[in-house]
């Protein structure tokens, strides 16, 4: 009697768990997706961007603002996010960045940290500090262990969808191997001819055009909580995983997501059965060991040498 | 002789600076929350300074220092104000706390994340900070994400005439002495080998290193001076002013970013820099925050970036390139 029980309740935690591990596979591909631009611009113009977050909530207000006042599906919003997050990123880096290029950290960390603040008050300014969400009513499907809305998996196609093609335009166009030129060595692509700094700003402008896309298919995955201030979470969890995947690569970084993913929810769900603590916060915590761990055993991510 | 003392000149105008701002806070009535406003900010700044001033390194999770001596007071108030006999002793148990706290978490992050350089270094001290305030509120540990109210442990512990001399005068005061212990070191180690030593690691660390420069221990030590100071800014301005702690208020890393802003308003690596930055940065903010409350963050962000895009290097920093060479010099540092 006692020994059913026990192998019922283990039987109910490993449905739990692979429950929740197929949701975390699929948070993690959008997590990817999420932190390829914050790869993107540290590998290019060696800036890590503190105000990530923020931008990702801006491309949360522009699938919540298209939704409830134009009654547009968030899957319309996708492109309009990379158009405005792309004019957004040559905006900031002609009038800011463009300056800091060879800065200390000190500057760069500050300048993108005060973008972040910017963003974040304007944002309140036009929105207000209350929370939002909508719902995009897409059905859901059914699996044995459990039951997943399609707009999760809608957000994890797309989220595919946008790395691979990053992935042919990087590693199969002219523009795209310039850029990783660039990334290996700068001065080295200088002297063969590139325009070095023309290739800083797109960089940066597709760096930010993607995190602003993320910001859509997040709010595709998560449609609540959407605030001025939710980006900051969003900036932590991506440095994570962005030194998961090396820092320098876009790709590292998304397969790093999917690995934090799964990580991020399995620890979850294994930290509620431990009484007397919050799974939530330890969760988050343990992801920030992990990226003290990282760094200190191997700088150069998962798929480094 | 003359040249043992002629180098602490510079510190004269500091110790100027901040006796002017007390005594205006000690004798005109209403001034003293806005002196001792300033007062930390250029306590903050001075502390910050000291490490990354001399090293280059960017300690963006300064703030983890100023939340564990806010801890370690904290943690000295709730858990020993019954002790009665302890009587004004669990103030400097709570220091003691404090600074024993943030010394730990200081060789910890100096043994880990002082091998990383430039943003990898910046990312790690972010990872402990986040890492730390999630683990309190996760681990429920020393009342997780409620945190610890103390306030009324205190005065039941010493009394309500001495609490209220104890949070209304002597944590501001106690921040001014902070700010000039943090001058007075940061002067010391610019004058001394250690300064010397970190000089070669901002210039060159590889260089240094070869030249036979043990880079990690004077590393550790500025990072150790760095991180006690502001633990103790952060058990008197926040623990014991307060009378309360939240992981949520305390692991901010805004905090950190207002120490970057007010040193690089009076000039990143100079002695005078973080007083003139915490005077015109804490001023500002309170003036905002009168005429144009809810708006200073809307108003700050942008003045930032322009700060750090045409004057990097801060009032002092132009101050001393046009006095290079006049007799003023060796007064500005």
């Amino acid at each position: 009697m006692v020994s059913s029980q026990l192998a019922n309740r283990e039987s109910m935690i490993f449905t739990l768990l692979a429950g929740n591990l197929a949701h975390g596979l699929l948070l993690g591909g959008v997590y990817g997706m999420a932190t390829m631009g914050l790869s993107l611009i540290f590998g290019v113009i060696n800036v890590v961007n503190v105000g990530h977050g923020q931008f990702i909530m801006v491309g949360a207000f522009i699938t919540l603002t298209m939704f409830t006042a134009l009654g547009l599906s968030p899957v319309v919003s996708i492109p309009v996010a990379l158009i405005l997050g792309m004019a957004l990123g040559f905006f900031f880096f002609y009038t800011v960045m463009r300056r800091l290029i060879r800065a200390p950290e000190l500057t760069t960390l500050l300048a993108t940290f005060a973008i972040g603040i910017l963003l974040e008050e304007i944002a309140k300014l036009i929105f207000g500090a209350d929370f939002r969400g909508y719902n995009w009513g897409v059905g859901k499907i059914t699996l044995p262990i459990t039951t997943i809305p399609m707009s999760k998996v809608y957000a994890f196609i797309g989220s595919i969808v946008i790395a691979l093609f990053l992935y042919f335009w990087l590693s199969k166009t002219r523009l795209g191997t310039t850029i990783r030129a660039v990334i290996e060595d700068n001065e080295g692509a200088k002297v063969c001819g590139v325009n070095v700094g023309w290739i800083y700003a797109l960089s940066f402008a597709i760096g930010i055009g993607l995190t602003v896309m993320s910001g859509v298919l997040l709010t595709m995955f998560i449609p609540v909580g959407i605030n001025p201030y939710m980006g900051g979470v969003y900036t932590l969890k991506a440095f994570v995983i962005a030194v998961l995947g090396g820092l320098t690569s876009p790709y590292g970084a998304f397969f790093a997501g999917l690995i934090f993913g799964l990580i991020e929810n399995g620890a979850y769900t294994l930290f509620a059965l431990i009484p007397g603590v919050a799974p939530f916060p330890l969760t988050i915590s343990l992801a920030f060991w992990m990226l003290f761990f990282l760094l200190l055993v191997k700088p150069t991510g998962i798929l480094g040498k | 002789m003359k040249n043992t003392i002629s180098k602490y000149y510079p510190l004269i105008p500091v110790f100027i600076a901040y006796l002017i701002m007390f005594l205006i806070g000690f004798s005109v009535p209403g001034m003293w929350q806005m002196v001792a406003l300033l007062a930390f900010y250029c306590a903050l700044g001075q502390s910050w300074n000291i490490f990354m001033g001399m090293t280059g390194y960017v300690d963006f999770g300064y703030v983890t220092f100023i939340a564990l001596g806010t801890y370690g007071m904290s943690l000295g108030i709730s858990y020993l104000y019954h002790f009665e006999w302890l009587g004004i002793g669990i103030i400097f148990i709570g220091i003691l706390l404090a600074l024993f706290l943030a010394s730990l978490s200081a060789l910890l992050e100096a043994f880990i994340a002082l091998r990383l350089r430039g943003a990898y270094f910046a990312i790690a001290c972010i990872g402990i900070n986040e890492g730390l305030r999630y683990f309190i509120e996760g681990a429920k540990l020393w009342g997780g994400s409620e945190g610890l109210i103390f306030s009324g442990a205190l005065m039941q512990a010493l009394g309500r005439e001495v609490a209220n001399q104890l949070t209304t005068f002597w944590a501001d005061f106690s921040v001014f002495i902070i700010a000039a212990l943090a001058a007075f070191l940061n002067m010391h180690y610019m004058r001394s080998k250690i300064g010397y030593a970190l000089t070669a690691v901002r210039e060159d660390e590889d260089a240094a290193k070869v030249m036979g420069i043990n880079t990690t221990k004077y590393k550790t030590i500025a990072f150790l001076t760095s991180g006690l100071l502001g633990a103790g800014v952060g058990a008197m301005a926040w623990g014991l002013k307060l009378g309360y702690v939240y992981p949520g208020d305390v692991f901010v890393i805004h905090y950190t970013v207002e120490c970057i802003v007010v040193v690089l308003l009076g000039g990143a690596g100079t002695l005078m820099g973080p007083v003139v930055g915490g005077l015109i940065y804490g001023l500002s903010k309170y003036w905002l925050a009168i005429i144009m409350p809810g708006f200073q963050l809307l108003i700050f962000a942008p003045i930032i970036i322009i700060i750090i895009v045409a004057f990097p290097e801060g009032v002092i920093g132009l101050l001393k390139s046009r006095l290079r060479g006049t007799k003023y010099k060796m007064f500005i540092e």
